[in-house]
C-alpha cells in the first residue's frame, strides 16, 4: 500500500514544488534580449555571466587585500574575503540566470552550499 | 603606427587647463562627451519638435526609444519607480548615442575607457545607495539580510550578499567598456589586414577582399552591440533601482 | 635568487592548476550540453546542479588563485 500511494506522493510533491518555484522565480530581465537571433544573445549571455561571476572575485579579493592593508591582518582578509567574493560571484550568476530571486525576497538556496564548500 | 590597434584609445588634450595642480584639461574624451550628450540631445528636440499627431519616421523613432525605455522601467521597477524615467533615459541615451558615435571612422569611443563606465555605475550605485537610505532610512539594510536564513547563517550570507552588491559596479562597468574595447581593436585589427596585405599587389588584394567582408560583419555586429550593450546597462539600472524602491519586498 | 623573482615564478606556476580547473569546466559544461540534446525537456531542470557543479569545479580553481595572489601580495 505505501508503495502504490509513494509515486504519487512523490509526484504530487513535485508538482507543488515546482509551481512554488514558478512563482518565486522573478521574471526573465531581458525580454528585447531574446528576439535578437540566438547566436548573438547567447554569446552576450555567457559574457554577462562571467563577468558578473569575475567580478564578485576581484571585489572580494580587492577588499581582502584593502582591509589586510588597513588592518594588518595579512594575509586572512585576502584568504576569507577572495572566498566570501567567489561566494558572492556564484550567487550573482545564479541571480542573472533567474534561479534565485533578487536581494532580499528570500534565502539563497545554493550560495550558502557553494559557500560551505570551500 | 598606423595599424597599432590601441592608438585610437590615446587621450590628447586639446585645451589644457590646469587648476591648483590638478589636470582638467579639455581632451578629446570629453570633446565626445559633449557631442554625444549635444546629438542625443538635438536629436530629441528636433525630431519631436514638430509634434505631429501622426508621427513621421524620425518622431517615431523618438517615441520608440521613449516607450522602450518606459515600458523597461516599468516592468522592472513598478510605477513608483518612474520617478528615475529622466534618470535612466539620461544614461541609456548617452551610452547608446556614446557607442554608436565610436563606431565612425576617426571617432573617440567614450566608452572605451574604463573610467568613464566606471564613474557611470558609480553613478547609478550611489543613487541606489542615497535613494535607498533616504526612502527606507536603516531599513534598506534589510536587503542584505534575505530572509528565511537560520540564524547560524546569517552572518555569512550578510558578508556574501555585501560583497555581491559591491561586485555589481564593477561588473556593470566592465562589461560595457571591455564589450567596446573589444569590438573596436576586432575591428582595427581586421581593417589592418587589409591595409597590409593590399600592399602585396593585385594577389594581395584579392586576398584583401575576405578581412575587408569580415570588417563590413564585425561593423554589423559592433551596431547590434552598441545597441545591446546600453540595453543592458539600462536594464541592470532599473533592476538596482529596484532594490532601492523595494527592499525586503 | 632573488625572492621576488622566485615569488613571481612561483606565482606563475600556482596559475596552472586554474588550467585544471578549466578541464574540469569543459567536462561538466560539455556533458550538461551532450545530455540536454538527448533529453531537451530535463535540461532545464538540471541547470542548478550544473551550476552546483561549476561551483565546486571552479571553487578548486580559485585555491590556486588564492596562493598565487598570497605570494603576489603578501
Amino acid at each position: 500500500m505505501a508503495n502504490g500511494d509513494q509515486p504519487n506522493d512523490l509526484d504530487r510533491r513535485r508538482r507543488e514544488l515546482e509551481a512554488a518555484l514558478a512563482s518565486r522565480r522573478p521574471k526573465e530581465p531581458e525580454g528585447g534580449g531574446d528576439s535578437k537571433s540566438d547566436g548573438v544573445g547567447g554569446f552576450g549571455n555567457a559574457l554577462r555571466l562571467s563577468s558578473e561571476f569575475i567580478a564578485g572575485i576581484v571585489v572580494g579579493a580587492g577588499l581582502g587585500w584593502f582591509i589586510d592593508r588597513m588592518a594588518g591582518t595579512s594575509p586572512w582578509g585576502l584568504i576569507v574575503f577572495l572566498l566570501l567574493g567567489f561566494a558572492a560571484g556564484v550567487l550573482n550568476v545564479l541571480r542573472s540566470a533567474g534561479l534565485v530571486a533578487d536581494f532580499g525576497s528570500r534565502a539563497p538556496k545554493r550560495a550558502p552550499d557553494a559557500g560551505d564548500e570551500n | 603606427m598606423a595599424n597599432d590597434p590601441i592608438h585610437q584609445f590615446q587621450i590628447s588634450k586639446l585645451i589644457p587647463i590646469e587648476i591648483g595642480g590638478l589636470d582638467f584639461s579639455f581632451t578629446n574624451s570629453a570633446a565626445f562627451m559633449v557631442a554625444t550628450v549635444a546629438a542625443s540631445g538635438a536629436f530629441l528636440f528636433l525630431t519631436t519638435s514638430s509634434r505631429g499627431l501622426v508621427p513621421g519616421r524620425l518622431q517615431s523613432i523618438s517615441e520608440m526609444l521613449y516607450e522602450f525605455v518606459a515600458s523597461m522601467l516599468r516592468d522592472a521597477a513598478g510605477s513608483h519607480g518612474m520617478k528615475f524615467f529622466p534618470f535612466v533615459f539620461s544614461l541609456f541615451m548617452f551610452v547608446l548615442v556614446g557607442n554608436l558615435l565610436g563606431l565612425f571612422p576617426y571617432f573617440f569611443t567614450i566608452t572605451s575607457h574604463i573610467i568613464v563606465t566606471f564613474a557611470l555605475a558609480l553613478l547609478v550605485i550611489g543613487t541606489v545607495i542615497v535613494y535607498g537610505f533616504w526612502k527606507h532610512g536603516l531599513g534598506f539594510l534589510k536587503l542584505f539580510v534575505p530572509s528565511g536564513v537560520p540564524a547560524v547563517l546569517v552572518p555569512l550570507v550578510v558578508l556574501i550578499e555585501v560583497v555581491s552588491f559591491l561586485s555589481r559596479p564593477v561588473s556593470l562597468s566592465v562589461r560595457l567598456f571591455a564589450n567596446m574595447l573589444a569590438g573596436h581593436i576586432t575591428l582595427k585589427v581586421f581593417a589592418g589586414f587589409v591595409t597590409s596585405l593590399s600592399a602585396f599587389g593585385v594577389a594581395g588584394m584579392a586576398g584583401a577582399v575576405l578581412p575587408f567582408v569580415m570588417v563590413v560583419a564585425i561593423t554589423g555586429l559592433e551596431i547590434l552591440v552598441a545597441f545591446l550593450q546600453a540595453y543592458v546597462f539600462a536594464v541592470l539600472t532599473c533592476m538596482y533601482l529596484n532594490d532601492a524602491l523595494h527592499p525586503g519586498h | 635568487m632573488e625572492v621576488e623573482a622566485a615569488k613571481a615564478i612561483g606565482a606563475g606556476i600556482a596559475c596552472l592548476g586554474m588550467g585544471g580547473a578549466g578541464i574540469g569546466l569543459g567536462h561538466i559544461f560539455g556533458n550538461y550540453l551532450a545530455g540536454a540534446l538527448r533529453n531537451p525537456s530535463a535540461a532545464d531542470g538540471q541547470f542548478g546542479r550544473l551550476i552546483f557543479g561549476f561551483a565546486v569545479t571552479e571553487a578548486l580553481g580559485i585555491f590556486s588563485l588564492l596562493v598565487a595572489l598570497l605570494l603576489l601580495f603578501t
